[in-house]
């Protein structure tokens, strides 16, 4: 009998582990299906670009579990829950019976239905990687050695940021996107084709509005490849009849909610699992958090909410009485050279009634940025191209700060600019402060004949000396006395 | 007669030169720190001497009238005795606490913490410093086991390829210390600085990041971050010199450069630019000022700076390392000598047996006569008047009415005193509250020994005589010690008081065993520790080892949780405070100095916000938050971020509305950032919304 279990160890469950042990919480079990400990999923792209290191992914030192009381048990799979019994029933058989159960089970990635990807026995043509874990990414990073060309299957977040790593990598990609513009999730079409340009500036073709169908070889269809003795060259044919030759297929067609143990035990289960705002399931001492679980109809995807949700459920699993009234996210897309962030649902948001949008496109430099407003809030925004202001319109967003109504438009085209001082130094007032560390005006300058005697009646230009180029030009500037 | 100035802890050197019956203030060139440069300040300290202001009598209220009237000495300190005396009949020995300040001198502060602890036997004794430089300092204990502000002299920055300044302003808070970033510059280093505003000093910076207040830990977890993601952290001298790094990075993990983006608002971009420039170069300072310190979870702000450096190497190499920029005059020697509430002098813990025992033997007195720690400064002020708390307050210093967080609450514990004693040159606004006045000396009337902010310990010299019917501090310490029947003598000579705190300081960790008044006139100040009179000093720290047992640096895993009053709908901008070149802290000394200005509070506050507000430079706003109101004029400036105002705290007013949650480790009041509401007061007759915004330069 274990206290609480978590059925998970990525972001979300060890966030909720942290959590509980910062409240005095032990007898904690992390079972994870993934031979590591937990490390930080959102990275692995950057790992396969090249500029983080994989050794600096993890995200707790090997011996922090069991110094704080938490079983991690890695390479773990939960095959059935029963919820009467309270236990958790592992693949090999074994049963873990928990107090409290807490499903952070994250996402699965979705395989579109391409023809020839899958082999006989069930596994992927080795040519076809998925992109969900640390392992995946390994992988797909030993087969980048031998490779030339990739094609990247899902033009999203992710799909931007392995076809930008890949790219990086000095390999030739291209993007297939089943949707009419790139990133089609979080952005409007003006901004997808602002990506599609630079992607093509970076040596990126897109394909979108396309669907790929099947995977051939030179032989044919790739699952017929019997022999096996291709040089790993494969093509991927489009619906629109095109076949891109490549040497790697990556796919990264967005994930569902992984809810098959929730749904075999009879938990409320619709696109996610089922939670109210305590993040408790249909079974009263059953939890879930993250990718896994939906909440007042949403499903989350982003590691922010998961761990807004983990912190949460921390806090109510220590008897504080809280309530989740859902997050806002923001995407930010890791990738060189490509500039986005994408704030809450632009696309959901600007067709909501009271909503305005302020805009600014400017499609020489390739940049795109809108901002929805409702009630003097920003409630949605998309930045492509041009991130100088994403800090401050961030920070609006996530406080929900009530704006004047120039604001948005100051957000976006930079603030009211100070009035330039008029004229040279040399036309100051004699009672202009020039030196403020010593509290000197121009007259007192000007009276003066040399720096010496600048210094010797007035002290200026000893403190900070920053006054020093002004005095010089005072002094410059005095009328020759034998003029 | 060379001395140093009044104010900050950069303790310029300066010369005091009687003309007639004027005392002038002159250059001191030959002084390393300052080179013979001062500000204002400095160039106008001598304008309290023989101020209408100045108090010469002491004055005890009747509290049947509420009028103070002039009183003699014996008379004063009589009744203060007296009264101290009955009040820890009645209710223990803890019923008489004592606040000093970080601006008196070292042989004041050890007068202070000794007069505490032998002659009223109360464990109730600390100082304004808990508000100045305390995060740092406790991390620093915690990082390198000794708190020195800078390892190494200020001029050693000159030879720095990088400096990173981390709340510091110190182009208007130590005006003459730019000579060195400006030489710095010119050998064609880079100076970076971090500060929700654009100052003086950023102006002359090569890069300025401004962050939300209240974020700087989650720029250097940022930092951390990519250091150790792009492998550019140094494991050779981590592995050699260090421990802790493997919890750290982990922490780290979880910082990506998006996420600091969020929470910061520095970019990405600015962030890896951060970290290429802090790592294509040798010799890199990072400095911490109060900007950094002053919150909450200062003491965690520090850490991860110092985590920082320790990744890269830096402490210990010429050049390169970590220092805190201390504030006040004697931020440095006053928290050395026994007047902080856990601590005796030479930076000895109270709590520590082996301490105990040894500044017993030095004082004469028995070591279990010796109270345990007590309350830190702010704690201290609220449990005034209570049930458990202080009845009767002695107050040297210190100027809390305006000068401590949350300070109408400070005010009304202040008012619940049954005795509050107060000494002072003025009539501040806390001694405006006291029962008893004691008129005191200031600066060029005595003399005393100061520790600058590099841990160099200097002599101010007596250059005139008091005016008549004014005691200096120790005078008023060795009177009433020896009133309350202390069992030991008290000295009011300070260079005997400061040989007693020589042998007092033998073997702790800030050790001045070795220095004495000839010393310093002759060596232009000493560098502690100097164990003894052969020991030259020890300008530079951590060359071969660090000061815990095993030598090594502890690099410390800290997590940025935030501020402890994030803004909301009602409190929606967030409020800084800080200083002006000007004024030096609470302004009892400045504000009445006739050639500085004395502006008043105001409002800084970015165009965007002034536009939301209909506010105009000039005009006044009301700044409230949950503890109170001020209404000053605004300055419109586009150097501030738009979601933040700041206000200068030298006025009676502007500390009402700050935080006085406290940081777990270093008990420091969260000054820096609160959460406001800011509006523009008298709307009527205003142009209407939408026309230009006006802006101050």
């Amino acid at each position: 009998m274990s206290g609480t279990v978590v059925v998970g160890s990525g972001m979300a469950a060890l966030r909720l582990v942290e959590r509980l042990v910062e409240r005095g919480h032990r007898d904690l079990t992390l079972l994870g299906d993934e031979p590591h400990a937990p490390y930080n999923r959102i990275l692995l792209s950057a790992v396969l670009e090249g500029t983080h290191r994989p050794e600096a992914l993890e995200l707790r030192p090997a011996g922090w579990y069991a110094t704080h009381g938490v079983a991690l048990r890695t390479g773990t799979r939960a095959a059935a829950l029963d919820l009467d019994a309270r236990e958790v029933e592992l693949v090999d058989g074994e049963r873990v019976g928990y107090r409290t159960l807490v499903l952070a089970t994250g996402s699965i990635p979705t395989l579109p239905p391409i023809r020839g990807m899958v082999r006989m026995d069930g596994t992927l043509h080795p040519a076809v990687h998925a992109f969900r874990t640390l392992a995946d990414c390994r992988r797909l990073d030993e087969a980048v050695a031998g490779s030339r060309r990739a094609v990247v299957v899902g033009g999203g977040l992710l799909g931007l940021q392995v076809a930008r790593a890949l790219s990086v990598r000095g390999l030739q990609v291209e993007v297939v996107e089943g949707g009419e513009h790139l990133l089609r999730s979080q952005v409007g079409p003006a901004a997808g084709r602002i990506l599609a340009r630079d992607l093509r500036r970076l040596g990126t073709s897109t394909y979108t509005g396309a669907r790929a169908v099947r995977l051939v070889t030179e032989h044919g269809e790739a699952g017929a490849d019997v022999d096996g003795d291709g040089d790993g060259a494969v093509g991927l044919r489009l619906d629109n009849g095109y076949t891109l030759p490549t040497d790697l297929v990556v796919l990264t067609a967005g994930g569902r909610p992984s809810v098959a143990l929730a749904r075999a035990a009879g938990l409320d289960v619709r696109r996610g699992v089922v939670v109210d705002a305590q993040l408790r399931t249909s079974d009263a001492s059953v939890h879930a958090i993250g990718d896994c679980a939906e909440h007042d109809g949403r499903l989350t995807g982003f590691v922010a909410p998961a761990w807004e949700q983990a912190e949460l459920l921390a806090s109510h699993l220590s008897g504080d009485d809280v309530t989740h009234t859902g997050s806002r996210t923001v995407a930010r897309l890791r990738a060189t050279g490509l500039d986005v962030a994408v704030l809450g649902d632009p696309e959901g948001a600007r067709t909501l009634p009271g909503s305005e949008v302020v805009e600014v496109t400017n499609p020489l430099q390739g940049s795109h940025r809108s901002l929805v407003v409702r009630d003097r809030v920003v409630v949605a925004a998309e930045l492509v191209g041009d991130l100088s202001r994403v800090g401050l319109i961030t920070q609006h967003y996530d406080r929900g700060t009530v704006l004047g109504p120039h604001e948005p438009g100051h957000l976006l085209l930079g603030p009211p600019r100070p009035p330039v001082p008029g004229g040279t130094v040399a036309d100051l007032a004699d009672e202009a402060e020039v030196c403020t560390c010593a509290g000197v005006a121009a007259g007192a300058v000007r009276r003066c004949s040399s720096l010496e005697e600048v210094v010797e009646r007035t002290r200026a230009t000893t403190g900070c000396g920053g006054c020093a180029p002004d005095v010089r030009q005072l002094l410059a500037a005095r009328p020759s006395l034998t003029a | 007669m060379h001395t140093h100035c009044p104010y900050c802890s950069l303790q310029c050197g300066m010369t005091l030169q009687r003309e007639g019956r004027r005392l002038e203030v002159a250059a001191w060139p030959e002084f390393p720190v300052n080179e013979g440069g001062l500000c204002r300040k400095g160039w106008t300290a001598t304008g309290l001497r023989g101020h209408r202001e100045r108090l010469t009598t002491p004055m005890l209220r009747d509290r049947t009238t509420g009028e103070l009237r002039a009183a003699g000495w014996d008379e004063a300190l009589d009744l203060v005795a007296s009264r101290l005396q009955e009040l820890q009949q009645e209710s223990g020995a803890d019923a008489v606490g004592v606040f000093g300040g970080g601006g008196l001198t070292n042989e004041k502060a050890y007068s202070l913490g000794k007069l505490a602890r032998v002659a009223l036997r109360t464990s109730q004794v600390d100082y304004n410093g808990r508000w100045c430089m305390s995060s740092a300092a406790s991390a620093s204990n915690q990082a390198f086991g000794i708190d020195r502000g800078l390892p190494f002299p200020l001029a050693d920055l000159e030879r720095a390829e990088v400096l990173v300044l981390v709340g510091s302003n110190l182009a208007e808070t130590m005006p003459p210390a730019v000579r060195h970033l400006d030489r710095l510059r010119e050998r064609g280093g880079r100076v970076v600085v971090v500060d929700p505003r654009r100052t003086p000093t950023a102006d002359r910076a090569d890069v300025l990041l401004q962050p939300v207040p209240g974020t700087d830990l989650a720029l250097a977890l940022g930092v951390l971050h990519l250091l150790d993601a792009r492998g550019l952290a140094d494991e050779a001298y981590l592995a050699a010199r260090t421990t802790g790094w493997d919890d750290v990075r982990r922490v780290a993990a979880a910082w990506w450069p998006e996420r600091v983006e969020r929470v910061t608002g520095v970019t990405v971009g600015e962030l890896h630019a951060l970290v290429d420039l802090l790592t294509s170069h040798e010799r890199v300072v990072v400095l911490t000022a109060r900007g950094a310190e002053q919150h909450a979870q200062g003491t965690a702000t520090v850490l991860g700076w110092i985590d920082v450096a320790l990744a890269l190497g830096l402490p210990g190499r010429p050049h390169a390392g970590y220092g805190c920029l201390t504030g006040q005059g004697n931020g440095q020697g006053g928290r050395e000598h026994g007047q902080k509430s856990d601590q005796l002098p030479g930076y000895r813990m109270i709590d520590d047996p082996a301490a105990r025992e040894h500044v017993a033997r030095v004082w004469g007195v028995d070591p279990d006569d010796l109270p345990g720690p007590g309350r830190s400064a702010y704690e201290l002020l609220d449990a005034l008047g209570r049930p458990d708390g202080p009845r009767a307050l002695l107050v040297l210093g210190s100027n809390p009415v305006v000068s401590a967080p949350r300070a109408a609450h400070v005010a009304d514990r202040l008012r619940s005193l049954d005795l509050l004693v107060v000494c002072d040159l003025v009539m501040s606004e806390t001694a405006a509250l006291a029962d008893v006045v004691l008129p005191v000396t200031q600066w060029a009337e005595e003399t005393g020994t100061m520790t600058n902010l590099e841990g160099r310990v200097i002599l101010r010299q007596q250059a005139v005589a008091p005016p008549a019917g004014v005691r200096s501090d120790l005078e008023v310490i060795a009177g009433l010690a020896q009133r309350l029947g202390s069992p030991v003598p008290f000295s009011d000579d300070p260079e005997e008081v400061f040989a007693e705190l020589g042998r007092a300081s033998a073997g702790g960790r800030a050790d001045y065993a070795g220095i004495d008044y000839d010393r310093i006139r002759e060596e232009h100040g000493v560098f502690w520790p100097c164990p003894s009179p052969d020991h030259p000093g020890t300008p530079r720290l951590f060359a071969d080892a660090f000061a815990h047992p095993d030598g090594r640096a502890r690099l410390v895993a800290v997590d940025h949780v935030g501020t402890a009053e994030p803004t909301d709908a009602a409190y929606p901008v967030h409020l800084t405070t800080g200083r002006v070149l000007a004024q030096y802290q609470s302004g009892a000394q400045t504000r009445r100095i006739a050639d500085l200005p004395d502006t008043g509070a105001f409002v800084e506050l970015h165009p965007s916000l002034a536009d939301r507000l209909g506010a105009y430079d000039g005009e006044p706003v009301a700044v409230t938050t949950r503890r109170g109101r001020l209404v000053a004029p605004a300055r419109v400036v586009d150097t501030i971020r738009p979601d933040t105002v700041f206000v200068p705290f030298h006025w009676v007013g502007v500390n009402q509305l700050t935080n006085d949650a406290l940081d777990p480790s270093s008990r420091m009041p969260e000054f820096k950032v609160c959460a406001a509401q800011v509006e523009a007061v008298a709307r009527a007759a205003r142009p209407s919304p939408g026309e230009p915004v006006e802006v101050a330069r």
